[in-house]
């Protein structure tokens, strides 16, 4: 049962230099920046939400939309990008009929790219949720994907 | 003035000097020498974004950008070398490797300035016209200066549709530069926060939060980001194409009693757009959306009136001025007082409102001038004549430390209010707001109440009862306490008993207070006297202390059921209760759709027309100014009413200029002759009178709730004005 925002604000003062730190515990509670929250954390700070968006949007680490069930991320490292992660990236963009950075339809994968997982050795890299998939291939990433509910 | 220090320092091999703390950009522009910057923004703080102004100093390293380098006693600056503006053509480069450079960079470049420019497809040599900015721009000026003829990087074309679903304005960021102008200008001179940066490097963009609208994201439609903006990417719809204007007049907005001043731009005698003026001591520049967007279509209306008319059996026809006028004389000359009603707007001028005021008591012999501030107010009229007359210039806000608005919203209207509010709470004031809905103020309130009108009275007993200072035997120092007051309890049935409260505020604890209405020139009609019980010059204070009129209740006084003659009606519509008669005389500059069809129509010029002068609702008198010429055959109100006195009765009423008249004022309005001054109100108080009520009763309050809108001269904005259409709409839902 994630803990309501009041809770988070209370960790929090006032002044405008929380933002950053209130959208992180929000992220971490909810998982992203939903328009409810964004105009709590407006009102909070008495911030405009656009402003909250502009600092918000500025950084990757800060979503807007529900995250799905797993996170798929391809590694686009120098190492990964020579042994063929933008092929895999490519695999999984149309398996799953979205493009980076989108979540399915049936809200059961999320699909982003990174610049390196650090284990070029064992290139090319996926990670999916918490788990390291070494040396991928197409082949074993459509297999992979089916164990994922 | 104090005696300063100054500085002295050399630019350019010229020694100057100047004031301390400020930029060497500041310096230089002081004494007229060149430096390109396209982000610097007065009166705002440097910002150093765009990198153009930068210039050598002996003694430091390398190249400072002069906004963000202060002055130093004895410093040598130069501000134009070879090396200065290799680097500065680089750095526009750079810049424009993200605009599209056609108009700069083109062969026909020079020749293209002489040829016509044209949206029509005809057989006539036209130049090329794919930005409404064209000769406007500010990057075309500072490329010109800094030499730039070519560029060596290709443009990349961002290909971002143009966002035209808003009102008002169109934005174009294929065009933007990203030099933080309009996002500065919107979150720290507007206070308003809808403009921000979006996401970061090739992918930032300006706008609002999760791609919402700007009307979703509460933009004010203000326009400063338009005005600010260095390139074409903002522009405003009416006037995008029409190029650069050939003049400019100052003169005062009119659609509201805070009387901002306006900045006209006219292109071949007509009104193309407003700026406003940020030197302006009422508004600082602060304009509404009313001021700085809805002008131009107004004025330009297709409904407007152009010739006199006369009813027929088989519609309007168009008659001659001489014809209408003496028609209106032929109906008006020897009528009974009583049968007559006149009714003005108080949106006329002083001089219009002189002119009616003395046709009605001295020609027609009737006291009963009609205002629709009488059927809006209803049995309210007297004590919020009395509150209007009591309002506090807006600045008492800068030095208040307790703010309480009820029912007040400023961000479609009030705005130089709205932001010394906004201004005020972030400082640390402390702000309290009420309202029936969420109000534009709240999120920077420190408590905010949100509920019904009836339970307004309860609270406000309890506010005053919490303020400290307003127990007895207390000797705290007295609080500066400011009370705004705006459309949502004056147009509340309700309003009666918070008007009540807030005497009581005012008179007992001491309360300044501000009365945001929307009747733009209500302390000038009551002035010159256009209202019944009320004489020429009587309310405006002598300085001595010495009451004001008592007013009898004008809606009992009035017997506005009864069957007239005539009704005159100038500057106004046909509105609510307004008594049937035989003849209507419509006298206005729009066309109107009413059941009842006017019998005789006269056409009148609009503010931009004509010169006057209004009294703000701080009792200031602004002038008002004329920029073009009338429009078709109108004429300004006073010349019409003149005209037909002259036909009445020789020389009753002669007015051949706005001068004669200004003079007469001063003759017989003595507390109006020093016009520097503001204007002081004496108290208007309630007479009761023997008779009762007169006449029938009006229509039931309940049957006359219709939301207010924005009008002028009794025509609603949003039927005019397109885009005051959603803004209307907006601002109901809410």
């Amino acid at each position: 049962m994630p803990e309501t925002i009041e809770a988070i604000f209370k960790k929090h003062g006032r002044t405008s230099d929380e933002l950053i730190p209130i959208l992180q515990d929000v992220q971490k509670e909810f998982g992203y920046i939903a328009q409810e929250s964004l105009k709590k954390i407006s009102r909070y700070l008495k911030l405009s939400e656009n402003l909250v968006f502009g600092v918000a949007s500025f950084y990757t680490q800060f979503r807007f939309t529900e995250p799905g069930k797993h996170a798929v991320k391809v590694c686009l490292g120098t190492a990964c990008h020579v042994r063929g992660g933008s092929t895999l990236l490519d695999t999984l963009e149309r398996g799953l009929g979205i493009s980076c950075g989108e979540t399915t339809e049936d809200r059961r994968f999320d699909l982003e790219r990174v610049a390196c997982l650090g284990c070029c050795a064992l290139s090319p890299v996926v990670q999916i949720d918490r788990d390291i998939y070494s040396r991928m291939s197409v082949n074993r990433l459509t297999e992979l994907l089916k164990k994922y509910e | 003035m104090t005696k300063e220090k100054k500085l002295s320092i050399t630019i350019d091999n010229r020694k100057v000097a100047v004031k301390p703390n400020i930029t060497i950009l500041q310096a230089a522009r002081e004494h007229n020498i060149y430096i390109p910057s396209l982000c610097t923004l007065e009166p705002l703080p440097s910002y150093g974004a765009c990198r153009l102004c930068i210039v050598e100093v002996d003694g430091l390293r390398g190249f400072p950008t002069s906004c963000t380098t202060p002055v130093d006693d004895g410093m040598v600056v130069r501000t134009d070398t070879a090396e200065i503006r290799t680097l500065r053509q680089e750095v526009l480069k750079l810049l424009l490797s993200e605009h599209p450079a056609s108009c700069l960079f083109c062969t026909e470049h020079d020749e293209c300035k002489d040829y016509q420019g044209t949206i029509r497809k005809v057989g006539v040599t036209t130049g090329c016209r794919y930005c409404p900015n064209d000769s406007l721009c500010e990057l075309q000026t500072i490329t010109e200066k800094i030499g730039l003829t070519e560029t060596s990087y290709p443009v990349y074309y961002r290909g971002f549709p143009v966002e035209k679903s808003d009102p008002f304005y169109d934005r174009d960021y294929n065009l933007c530069i990203l030099c933080g102008r309009c996002v500065r200008v919107c979150n720290d001179i507007r206070m308003n926060g809808t403009l921000s940066f979006k996401e970061r490097g090739k992918q930032t963009t300006i706008g609002a939060a999760l791609d919402r609208t700007h009307l979703d994201a509460g933009c004010e439609f203000c326009g400063a980001c338009v005005s600010v903006c260095p390139t074409g990417a903002l522009s405003t719809k009416v006037s995008k194409w029409y190029g650069k204007p050939d003049g400019e007049t100052k003169t005062t907005c009119v659609y509201c009693p805070v009387g901002c001043e306006l900045l006209l731009q006219i292109k071949n005698n007509e009104t193309i757009d407003v700026f406003p003026n940020y030197d302006s001591t009422i508004d600082q520049g602060l304009l509404c959306v009313k001021g700085r967007f809805a002008i131009p279509e107004y004025v330009a209306s297709p409904e407007r009136l152009a010739t006199p008319q006369r009813m027929t059996p088989l519609g309007y026809e168009d008659i001659s001025w001489d014809d209408a006028i003496d028609e209106a004389a032929e109906k008006l000359s020897g009528i009974n007082p009583e049968d007559v009603l006149i009714v003005v707007s108080p949106q006329l001028t002083n001089e219009d409102l002189f002119v009616a005021e003395r046709f009605a008591r001295e020609l027609i012999g009737t006291d009963q001038i009609m205002s629709v501030l009488i059927t809006d107010m209803r049995e309210e009229t007297v004590s919020f004549l009395n509150l209007a007359s009591a309002s506090s210039p807006f600045n008492v806000i800068d030095t208040a430390d307790t703010i309480l608005t009820i029912g007040f919203d400023s961000t479609y209207g009030f705005t130089p209010i709205g932001i010394k509010i906004k201004k005020a709470a972030k400082a640390g004031v402390n702000l309290t707001t009420l309202s029936v809905h969420e109000s534009n103020l709240d999120i920077v309130s420190g408590e905010t109440f949100q509920m019904n009108v009836t339970k307004w009275p309860a609270l406000l007993d309890s506010i005053m009862g919490k303020m400290p200072g307003n127990g007895k035997g207390t000797k705290l120092k007295p609080l500066n306490k400011v009370v705004v007051i705006g459309a949502e309890v004056i147009f509340s049935p309700k309003r009666g008993a918070v008007f009540e409260k807030i005497v009581e505020m005012k008179d007992r604890f001491g309360w300044k207070v501000i009365v945001a209405h929307p009747y733009t020139n209500l302390m000038g009609l009551l002035a010159m006297g256009a209202f019944p019980g009320i004489k020429r010059g009587e309310i405006v204070s002598d300085g001595t202390k010495s009451t004001g009129p008592a007013v009898e209740d004008p809606l009992s006084a009035m017997d506005l059921a009864r069957h007239r003659k005539v009704v005159y009606l100038i500057g106004e519509v046909p509105f609510e209760n307004l008594p049937e008669c035989d003849f209507l005389i419509y006298q206005n500059a729009l066309s109107v759709k009413s059941t009842r069809k006017p019998d005789l129509v006269l056409p009148s010029s609009l503010f931009t027309e004509l010169s006057g002068t209004i009294i703000s609702a701080e009792g200031r008198i602004l002038p008002i100014r004329k920029a073009t010429d009338p429009y078709g055959k109108s004429m300004p109100d006073w010349q019409i009413i003149s005209k037909i006195s002259e036909k009445i009765k020789s020389g009753a009423l002669k007015y051949s200029s706005i001068s004669a008249i200004q003079t007469d004022i001063k003759k017989q309005v003595k507390s109006l002759s020093d016009v520097k001054k503001r204007l002081e109100f004496r108290k208007i108080s309630a007479k009761t009178s023997g008779k009762g009520r007169t006449g029938k009763r009006l229509s039931d309050p309940k049957s006359s709730r219709k939301p207010w809108e924005e009008k002028y001269r009794g025509i609603a904005l949003k039927d005019v004005v397109s885009g005051m259409l959603v803004i209307e709409e907006r601002r109901r839902h809410e």
